[in-house]
């Protein structure tokens, strides 16, 4: 690049004298890359493997520290709040994933395609929830969900909520929770997928254009395939952090002077064992299988979508 | 959620190595700093020892008088929930302070009722003895009789009450002359009140069943047996029992009628929708300061005694009434003050005369009953129906470890929130109690 600039053609000499610097730059990147990921890696050992690994060790013995084998996971697998936990949180996730799909690739996909003039304007919009803190949103939508204060009071009257107890039965509770989490959620995975579509060359859209393939076609046929990748990363991210659903239902629970079941999911099932019957080692039978779980379906899709081949 | 954006590095940073490199060092530095300055402040600190209290926010002002009538006493108050509505919140907090060692709060008020069972269970072992020293007899002979049943197990006291809880019926004086209704004594006549009051005066209520304690208002009062521990570690659980059915079949058409209300009384629009239109409503001594002002206008508010079932001496239930705990595992100069405080916040006038709820300390009383008396909130004398209903909580429904009003709440409520009638839950309400007490090591039987 040196050597064009300065309009001459390169000779063996000077390819020499530019590779050795280029060569230098290399291996300096090469340290600054570890010094940036070293702050991860000391956090990811100090709070999330080391956790891990005491949570295993801990779900693998009793109380006294002695080793008992499997029977922590039998007998809290064997407990009367341990399968409806677990189906609570499996339909949230049936509806929170699929809504995460669908409508996030959906509204990336036109932002990218169709509304690119303001498409800034309202990615920032989509972004805005997500840019409160988790507890602060569940707040927010106690609010929103109490037919007596709600703004949207109207609304909820026309499925005949009158109080706050009959918006968070049971059975509404997995897809208010798949709400919540996709109003603050599903923004930051627009603007990600919007990016991974950036990253799509102009020229291959532009060729399918010419083809003859319309803005639904170049979607479907060439931008799809091409972040495949990113939905199966955003995928199971989406799925290891609703697996651990826990904030919402808490408070919910609470807010509502404790009309939810204090074990609605398996994350507050093992927060109940912990710190209701002071069995730790209960608790972290249920937290490695949610560990399990998330790792197993990460698994699954890093191998089905060839996430980490590099092309 | 974690958000992929909140990692993301923006690469404008030209030199990240010396940056991180400063980070490192300031934090550190502010580290040490930190912990030097707290090594020295407790070392100086050291001759006078701060209490640790931790209080629902209803308690603030109590600990607050202490804290004016006892200005050279340090006190650290922590305000949370008050272990509300079986929310555990304190349990958890122990748990982890038994872990680690460290941190547990000298004294603690519980607003939960059960927690003398839960917290001095081998599990938390928390609390200490304090009728072996540490409050005196005179002090623990100045309780009501049987007040502090739920505080102690196996002879040993590990609480102090703060205040009685009991249910009364409580009723608007003057829309009863207005509409010509005598005052019940039964829970037959009241019934027949508000079905009378759903076709006069519809809108008007006769009671509420949208909170998770309303089981204690009306399954406690009919000897409902789901909660009776009969002998240690066996559990009595029976939602057939007849005792049970007789009080939801009472509510159901009630609720039905709109003379029970499903509406939560601590909703936000309660106070509006139901301003001067409840008639009667049975529930805890403290819904009087708690509750009614502003609901009820001053003058109106009357008090009668609990409903009877028309056979058999009368009971009733209660609702919460809070728990003052001492911790065990505080020692020294702290242990003698830390009773001290304990034995002011529970016992002392000037504590409990600025409690919204009758105090359990029968020299406190009259002197609490006076000031009831003189806000005008009431029509008639309060102190004879408080002082006999106080004395008829039925001793059938035990302290457990698991919260008996949640589970009622998750299940019987919500049923109702979802067009269920109360009969109808029970089952579900009993079977779920039984799977708790049996997880926590009961052996649950059904007495017919």
């Amino acid at each position: 690049m040196k050597s064009a600039a300065s309009g001459k053609d390169p000779t063996p000499l000077d390819a020499t004298a530019s590779l050795i610097p280029r060569l230098r730059r290399r291996k300096k990147n090469g340290v600054a890359g570890y010094v940036f990921v070293s702050g991860y890696f000391v956090l990811l050992i100090l709070f999330g493997v080391a956790p891990a690994a005491y949570a295993i060790a801990l779900a693998f013995t009793a109380t006294g520290g002695h080793f008992v084998g499997f029977s922590n996971f039998v007998k809290t697998a064997e407990d009367f709040r341990f399968l409806p936990a677990f189906e609570n949180v499996a339909e949230y996730l049936l509806i929170w994933l699929g809504s995460l799909v669908v409508i996030v690739l959906g509204l990336a996909l036109m932002l990218h395609g169709i509304a690119r003039k303001v498409s800034a304007a309202f990615r920032f919009i989509f972004y805005l929830p997500g840019a409160l803190a988790g507890a602060a949103s569940v707040l927010v939508w106690l609010f929103m969900l109490d037919p007596t204060v709600s703004p949207w009071r109207l609304f909820l009257g026309i499925f005949g909520f009158k109080n706050l107890g009959q918006t968070i039965l049971p059975g509404h509770l997995p897809l208010i929770f798949a709400i919540i989490a996709f109003w603050a959620g599903a923004g930051g995975w627009i603007v990600v997928t919007y990016g991974a579509l950036n990253n799509i060359p102009n020229e291959l859209i532009e060729a399918a254009q010419l083809d003859g393939a319309g803005a639904f076609q170049t979607a479907l046929r060439i931008k799809l395939p091409l972040i495949k990748k990113w939905i199966t990363f955003m995928l199971i991210l989406a799925f290891a952090a609703g697996t651990q659903l826990f904030v919402e239902p808490q408070l919910v629970g609470e807010a509502s002077l404790g009309l939810i079941s204090p074990t609605w999911s398996p994350n507050e099932l093992a927060y109940y064992f912990a710190f209701q019957d002071n069995n730790f080692n209960y608790a972290a039978a249920i937290s490695v299988d949610l560990l399990v779980i998330g790792l197993l379906c990460a698994a699954v899709l890093v191998f089905r979508t060839k996430l980490f081949e590099v092309e | 959620m974690s958000s992929p954006l909140s990692s993301r590095e923006r690469g404008r940073r030209t030199r990240p190595k010396v940056r991180s490199w400063w980070v490192a060092f300031l934090a550190s530095t502010l580290v040490v700093a930190t912990f030097g300055f707290a090594s020295v402040a407790s070392s100086a600190v050291a001759k006078k020892p701060t209490i640790s209290v931790w209080v629902d926010s209803t308690r603030v002002p109590q600990v607050k008088a202490y804290e004016k009538a006892h200005p050279g006493v340090k006190i650290d108050m922590v305000i949370y929930n008050g272990n509300a509505n079986g929310s555990g919140v304190l349990q958890s907090k122990i748990a982890l302070d038994n872990r680690v060692g460290s941190g547990w709060p000298d004294i603690v008020f519980s607003e939960e009722n059960n927690d003398a069972a839960s917290l001095a269970s081998s599990q938390f072992n928390y609390p200490a003895v304090l009728n072996k020293g540490l409050v005196s007899k005179k002090v623990l002979g100045g309780y009501a009789q049987g007040t502090l049943a739920g505080c102690t197990l196996n002879g040993k006291v590990y609480c102090l009450r703060n205040d009685l809880a009991m249910n009364v019926l409580f009723y608007n004086s003057a829309l009863m002359t207005q509409f010509g209704y005598s005052v019940p004594t039964t829970w037959q006549q009241w019934q027949t009140i508000g079905e009378e009051v759903a076709t006069q005066h519809p809108g008007y209520i006769v009671g509420s069943v949208g909170d998770n304690w309303d089981d204690d208002i009306y399954l406690w009062p009919s000897e409902c047996h789901v909660d009776d521990v009969v002998k240690t570690d066996t559990i009595d659980i029976n939602g057939a029992d007849p005792n049970c059915t007789r009080a939801t079949q009472l509510i159901d058409p009630l609720i039905k009628d709109g003379a029970v209300t499903t509406d939560s009384v601590f909703s936000s629009t309660f106070g509006t929708t139901f301003n001067n239109k409840i008639l009667m409503m049975v529930g805890p001594a403290w819904y009087g300061q708690y509750l009614f002002p502003g609901i009820v206008t001053k003058g109106d508010l009357a008090v009668a005694d609990p409903l009877s079932w028309g056979s058999g001496p009368t009971v009733t239930g209660e609702v919460g009434g809070g728990l003052w705990f001492m911790s065990s595992h505080v020692t020294g100069a702290a242990k003698t003050l830390s009773a001290s405080i304990l034995t002011w916040l529970s016992t002392s006038y000037g504590s409990q005369g600025i409690s919204p709820g009758y105090p359990a300390y029968v020299a406190d009383e009259s002197s609490w009953i006076a000031g009831q008396q003189a806000s005008g909130l009431y029509s008639n004398q309060i102190a004879p129906v408080f002082a006999k209903a106080a004395t008829e909580v039925w001793s059938g429904w035990s302290p457990v470890p698991w919260s008996t009003d949640s589970v009622f709440g998750s299940t019987v409520v919500t049923g109702l929130n979802s067009g269920q009638t109360m009969t109808s839950q029970l089952s579900a309400f009993a079977s779920q109690l039984a799977d708790y007490a049996q997880s926590d090591g009961y052996t649950v039987v059904t007495k017919p």
